[in-house]
């Protein structure tokens, strides 16, 4: 996941990210806890209509604009309250496969794709119109994905379309179209996403076979209407095509309210119960203040839902009552570590590194198993195609014997030093580090640690080719529900590496093998025989150590005593489910 | 003369009424966390209507707070006051707060040696003086700024009318001095402390403030202390003077016998301190050898020995052991010293004398 | 007094022209990377020259400076890419003059961000101004009549623990237990005044407001107490004794009189660094102030914000000391302003 939203977080929060992007839920119950409530006791019944919400938030949500929002919570929330697109995933589902199968929206069906998945089709309803009564057309559609060519407006957002639509680039590497607002190179947009009728033809360079799921899961391809777009001015003014729509002004720093939106029926989105009646958001509240409330759970947060985690801190708390209203479950983010290739040439060395990282200690130190929970796979547990790689050493990890004996093999003197270099942020997090480096230099390495501020240093240090870190930590969560978006951003070193800069590609990971099998797979429109491919990689980029996984986060929340069919569904990224939740009638 | 050890009788104690002001032993003892400092230790002195008291000493001899104990401005405070101040026949120290404050500013009142820092910097100087006039008197402030005006006048301020309205640093120096004084009499007290009322003047300005400070007293026939460290202050303005030493009388006498036949070498000091601008270019001035002494911790026996250069006329170790009593001297029994010398005089004359004014010894001779 | 004041608020000006500029050449001397907190995620090295582009922070730091000034005397149109604003005028945004520049990350112009944040901040610093003024004064001057006893040192020591705490600590413990915990109070949020009331404006501002006024009010006790102290010292006290006043009349009098003038100008300058904002009090109610704002400038390297609130701050603090400076001269008749 992005990492440029995540480091903004990490200066509140602790180790634990709250603001996601898209896609994966939590499978559910794999790390419930004794007396928290887990996901697999969530089920959607039979709701009241009624009622109001309030969103407790400590982060703020940066954009409402569909082409800008990259912030997972956010878009899942956005997904279910103002923006409809071409598909989208069920609603309270906690099933894996289910929550991350994209099912009809907008669009008629879930498209068709010509053979090698470079063109995709999709067909617009009869009837859904905007907040103001007018149709949503295809057009609509056309002018939503343009928007992201305007590189010097529509910033921030994820921009996939860029590099997949058929549209000429420039000398120097950008797109020859340069977005709507300028208009130039229009014609040559125009070619790439087309409409005829009610049915959009979107022509890709490469092929994209897992398209619809990118779909369902941001919110850069939902439809834009031109007379609405006022380019920045309108990042926080959504127009609605959903059940509810903004009421008054949206404060970036404060929040505000959406309310029901008149125009939509419900008649043909079913997906979205749309049960209460307005939901409030209060930004900027913090995090420990957030689980203050809901754990006091008087007055109007009684019916209060908040992503946010509840801190270590706060763990004695969660008992009784309290716990019934939490939830423990495994989030789409994955932490790991990535030798420097161009300093730690053995394989051997990597190996060592490999088994001696102390997964239980790190966290324990996090908080223990309600904070995270230990990974064998850079994979999260939630994307398609996870497989725990035993290359890793076992999930505690900490194997000193083990690590002792490859450094023999290796010939390397001990201790061998290594800088490892890590973002500076809580108490904890700054213990958790100090406990892998215990490990480490128990089994011959001599370890320096290197916290940089990740407001500036940090990625300024380890995005350098050249730089002196031998260890470097690092944060990811999938965009969709595909290997697709964590392999390849990562390790694809003709993606990251250039003279200046190693990308995400921290590690300075250069392989020819592993780039191929990118290739394959990506080409590969058979999504399984695909995550086959994936598997090989995974495989490949163990044997190499690539990286060193660390652990997968997890979402520890609460909820008002007030909130009824609470789904921390897999198909809003294991965020509360704004499509199925409502109010109990005796809080309304 | 042999020395006695009996308190001698308070001098000038003529006619049958008591003198205006009368202090009997008052101690002024102040508890600090070193120690008690005992700023006054057995002060003994009076003041009669009309007439004018000259109190001398170095910085920390006492004589202000001596003047202070008169107003009963350490009511309140820490210190703790021992024998009587008797103004009109009642002892302010037996009085009340609130019964003090009527007799302050009214009875018994005083003058600070800086105007400048003694008047308040944020209120005109009329409003200061109306301010002194109605805490006593039950006026309209119309009728207490005319009295203002008229003191103001008085004390020789032109355009009173006017300068009623000025703040004190619009004044000149003398001109807040007399501002002072204004506010000193609006009350027509019977006793007025002039603490050291020149000492922050300019030379030729010091005289003015003097011959006014004469004529009122004329005027109102009050008793006045002053307080200085001038000797020709002294010489020009008082009848009576106390010099004080560590926080005691150490000579008391009437001004031009002390002055004249002075009987105690610290006095001796004081007049052999004092440049004589009209005098023999050949007279001395012969500076008191050290400092004053602690009060927290005085010198054994004579606090003045330390620093006395005649302790060697004294048998024994008299001077170190044992403090000596104010008492009559050889001249007359109005003239009070307290030290062991047996024959002050001749020392003065013979020693004294020659050293600090060579001219008059010719003379005399 | 008018030529004085006039001659300050040009001084004052000047002074903000230079703060400007050092506000720019720092934040280009530091490690600010706008551009890589704008792009987002999987922000290519090319996409980050871009994104740096579209902001406007590639060009030279003069040239920002030049266009930043054009815009406070002239105002100026957003976005600054001309052909841009002529190709689609739906997305220009006028920015009159005084124009402070356009937060991208808010997609607002400075001066409504910040005209927006002020009355909350402002609230804000006059209800704590007010409490610690008058509890403090009170509490410093009764200190020192009581000098050495039990009352004194107990609002001694009282002052010493409300200064020992620190602001953060004490307003989330307010909010916890005060607040959320026992329920005394709502959760506090702020109401204009206008919309709300004076007293939903009041109450919610208490908790806030007592928390930021603990520690001043600490301070003004102890700084009341010494110079009651001091000023009891003075000749000019002792002459007031020395006509007959009474006690009511010295200290509630001379000694008040003489202490307001420190007290003027200390409290003066105290309230204006207050009406910059109060970052810690504002964060932990969360309060949309301008102390919040800046530390969301600062995170997100939003410059035109940073020199915003910077100039905001400096002209707050720089019309303080002007006012402060002739109010010094209306209660102190030896200061004459020239």
């Amino acid at each position: 996941m992005g990492r440029t939203r995540k480091r903004f977080v990490a200066l509140a929060t602790s180790a634990v990210v709250a603001a996601s992007l898209a896609a994966c839920g939590g499978d559910g119950g794999s790390s419930s806890n004794d007396g928290v409530g887990n996901q697999e006791g969530q089920e959607v019944t039979e709701a009241t209509k009624g009622g109001s919400i309030t969103y407790l938030q400590s982060s703020v949500t940066e954009h409402l604009d569909p082409q800008r929002v990259y912030v997972g919570r956010d878009i899942s929330n956005l997904g279910r309250l103002v923006y409809r697109s071409w598909v989208q995933f069920p609603s309270g589902t906690t099933d894996a496969t289910e929550g991350t199968t994209p099912i009809a929206d907008l669009a008629t069906d879930t498209g068709t794709a010509n053979e090698d998945a470079t063109e995709w089709q999709f067909t617009l309803k009869d009837g859904p119109v905007w907040q103001d009564g007018e149709p949503i057309t295809c057009e609509d559609f056309a002018y939503g994905v343009s928007r992201t060519f305007a590189t010097d407006v529509i910033t921030g957002g994820p921009n996939y379309i860029i590099g997949y639509l058929d549209v000429p680039t420039a000398d120097d590497g950008s797109s020859q179209y340069k977005g709507p607002y300028t208009g130039e190179g229009q014609e040559l947009f125009d070619q790439a996403v087309s409409c005829d009728g009610n049915t959009i033809t979107y022509k890709f360079k490469k092929p994209w076979p897992d398209f619809p799921l990118a779909i369902a899961s941001l919110r850069a391809f939902d439809p834009v209407r031109e007379d609405q777009d006022k380019g920045d001015r309108s990042d926080l003014v959504p127009f609605s095509s959903g059940p509810y729509m903004l009421d008054g002004e949206w404060d970036e720093d404060s929040g505000g309210t959406f309310v029901r939106n008149p125009e939509w029926d419900g008649e043909e989105d079913t997906n979205r119960q749309a049960n209460f009646d307005d939901i409030t958001f209060e930004v900027g509240v913090e995090p420990e203040t957030i689980i203050e409330r809901l754990i006091a759970d008087q007055g109007e947060d009684t019916t209060a839902i908040a992503a946010q985690n509840i801190t270590s801190a706060q763990y004695n708390q969660i008992t009784g009552d309290v716990a019934e209203r939490a939830v423990n479950i495994q989030s789409p983010f994955t932490n790991y570590l990535v030798p420097n290739f161009n300093r730690i040439e053995d394989v051997k060395v990597r190996q060592a590194l490999a088994l001696a990282t102390n997964r239980a200690a790190y966290i324990g130190a996090l908080g223990g198993e309600l904070a995270s929970t230990p990974a064998q796979t850079i994979v999260s547990p939630d994307v398609p195609g996870h497989q725990p790689l035993d290359t890793f050493g076992s999930p505690e990890g900490g194997d000193v014997e083990g690590a002792k004996a490859l450094l023999e093999e290796a010939g390397v003197e001990t201790p061998y030093p290594i800088t490892l270099t890590y973002p500076i942020g809580s108490a904890s997090s700054e213990n958790a580090f100090a406990l892998l480096k215990e490990t480490y230099d128990e089994a011959g390495f001599d370890v320096t640690l290197d916290g940089l501020d990740p407001s500036g240093p940090y990625y300024e240090t380890i995005q350098k080719p050249d730089s002196d870190s031998d260890l470097i930590w690092g944060g990811w969560g999938a965009d969709w529900p595909s290997i697709s978006t964590v392999l390849p951003p990562l390790f694809d070193s003709r993606l990251n590496l250039t003279a200046n800069s190693n990308g995400q590609d921290y590690g300075n990971y250069d392989s020819d093998e592993a780039n191929a099998l990118i290739d394959e797979a990506l080409a590969e429109t058979d999504l399984d025989a695909a995550n086959e491919l994936w598997g090989q990689l995974d495989q490949l980029l163990a044997d190499d150590v690539a990286y060193i996984p660390l652990d997968t986060t997890n979402f520890y929340y609460l909820r008002g005593s007030g909130i009824e069919n609470y789904v921390n569904s897999v198909s809003t990224s294991g965020y509360p489910d704004l499509g199925v939740i409502a109010v109990a009638e005796d809080a309304q | 003369m042999s020395a006695t050890t009996q308190s001698g009788p308070a001098p000038r104690q003529a006619g049958t009424s008591e003198p205006l002001l009368v202090v009997e032993d008052l101690k002024v003892h102040f508890p600090t966390s070193d120690g008690v400092v005992k700023a006054v230790d057995g002060l003994s002195y009076s003041v009669e209507r009309g007439k004018t008291l000259g109190i001398v000493g170095e910085s920390g001899s006492g004589k202000s707070v001596s003047s202070s104990a008169i107003m009963g401005l350490f009511h309140g405070s820490n210190a703790q006051l021992g024998g009587q101040i008797r103004v009109d026949g009642t002892d302010v120290l037996q009085l009340s707060e609130k019964e003090m404050r009527g007799l302050r500013g009214r009875e018994v009142s005083m003058i600070f040696q800086d105007p400048l820092s003694a008047l308040h910097p944020y209120y005109t100087v009329g409003a200061q003086i109306v301010e002194a006039y109605r805490v006593h008197h039950d006026v309209s402030k119309k009728v207490a700024r005319k009295r203002a005006i008229e003191m103001l006048d008085r004390v020789g301020i032109p355009q009173p009318d006017q300068r009623v309205d000025s703040y004190p640093h619009q004044f000149s120096g003398g001109m807040r001095q007399r501002a002072m004084i204004a506010m000193g009499l609006v009350n027509d007290p019977s006793l007025l402390i002039a603490d050291e009322p020149t000492t922050a003047l300019d030379v030729t300005v010091q005289a003015q403030i003097l011959d006014l400070l004469q004529d009122l007293q004329r005027e109102f026939n009050s008793a006045v202390i002053i307080i200085t460290h001038d000797l020709g202050v002294v010489a020009e303005m008082t009848d009576d003077t106390l010099v004080m030493y560590a926080g005691r009388g150490v000579e008391y006498g009437p001004t031009k016998e002390i002055l004249t036949h002075p009987e105690m070498p610290y006095t001796w000091g004081l007049l052999s301190s004092v440049p004589d601008v009209v005098g023999d270019t050949s007279a001395k001035l012969i500076p008191i050898p050290g400092n004053p002494p602690s009060l927290l911790n005085a010198p054994s026996g004579c606090a003045f020995h330390p620093r006395c250069t005649h302790r060697d006329k004294v048998p024994g170790d008299l001077c170190t052991t044992t403090l000596p009593e104010l008492v009559p001297g050889n001249r007359s029994m109005g003239h009070l010293k307290r030290c062991h010398l047996a024959d002050p005089e001749a020392i003065y004359q013979t020693e004294i004398l020659p050293e600090i004014a060579p001219d008059l010894v010719d003379e005399e001779r | 007094m008018f030529a004085y004041a006039l001659r300050r608020l040009f001084s004052g000006a000047l002074l903000l022209v230079v703060m400007s500029m050092v506000t720019f050449l720092l934040f280009y001397a530091s490690s600010s990377t706008p551009e890589r907190y704008a792009c987002g995620q999987k922000c290519t090295a090319q996409q980050l020259e871009q994104t740096k582009a579209a902001l406007g922070y590639d060009e030279p730091i003069t040239t920002q400076w030049a266009k930043f000034a054009k815009g406070v005397v002239a105002g100026r149109e957003f976005p600054d890419d001309e052909a841009l604003r002529e190709a689609a005028p739906e997305l220009v945004t006028q920015c009159e003059a005084p124009c402070l520049g356009y937060s991208t990350g808010y997609g607002e112009t400075v001066r409504d961000l910040i005209s927006d944040r002020l009355p909350v901040s402002v609230s804000l610093a006059l209800v704590a101004f007010a409490l610690w003024i008058i509890i403090g004064v009170l509490l410093g001057v009764m200190a020192a009549l009581f000098k050495g006893r039990v009352l004194d040192r107990g609002i001694v020591a009282l002052s010493l623990i409300a200064f020992a705490f620190p602001t953060f600590f004490v307003g989330q413990i307010f909010l916890t237990y005060v607040s959320i915990r026992w329920g005394l109070v709502d959760t506090p949020r702020y109401s204009p005044i206008a919309e709300a009331g004076p007293w939903a404006w009041l109450t919610g501002l208490m908790l806030p407001a007592i928390t930021l006024a603990l520690v001043y009010m600490a301070g003004y006790i102890r700084i009341t107490r010494a110079f009651v102290l001091e000023t009891q010292t003075e000749d000019y006290i002792r002459t007031a004794r020395a006509k007959g006043l009474p006690q009511r009349t010295v200290i509630g009098k001379h000694t008040l009189r003489a202490v307001l003038t420190p007290l003027v100008t200390l409290s003066g300058l105290d309230l204006a660094g207050l009406l910059g904002g109060a970052i810690i009090t504002e964060s932990i109610f969360n309060f949309n102030g301008v102390g919040k704002l800046s530390v969301t400038a600062i995170a997100r390297f939003d410059l035109p914000l940073i020199v915003g609130i910077v100039l905001l701050v400096a002209a707050i603090v720089i019309a303080a000391n002007i006012i402060v400076d002739m109010l010094y001269a209306v209660i102190d008749p030896r200061v004459r302003l020239g």
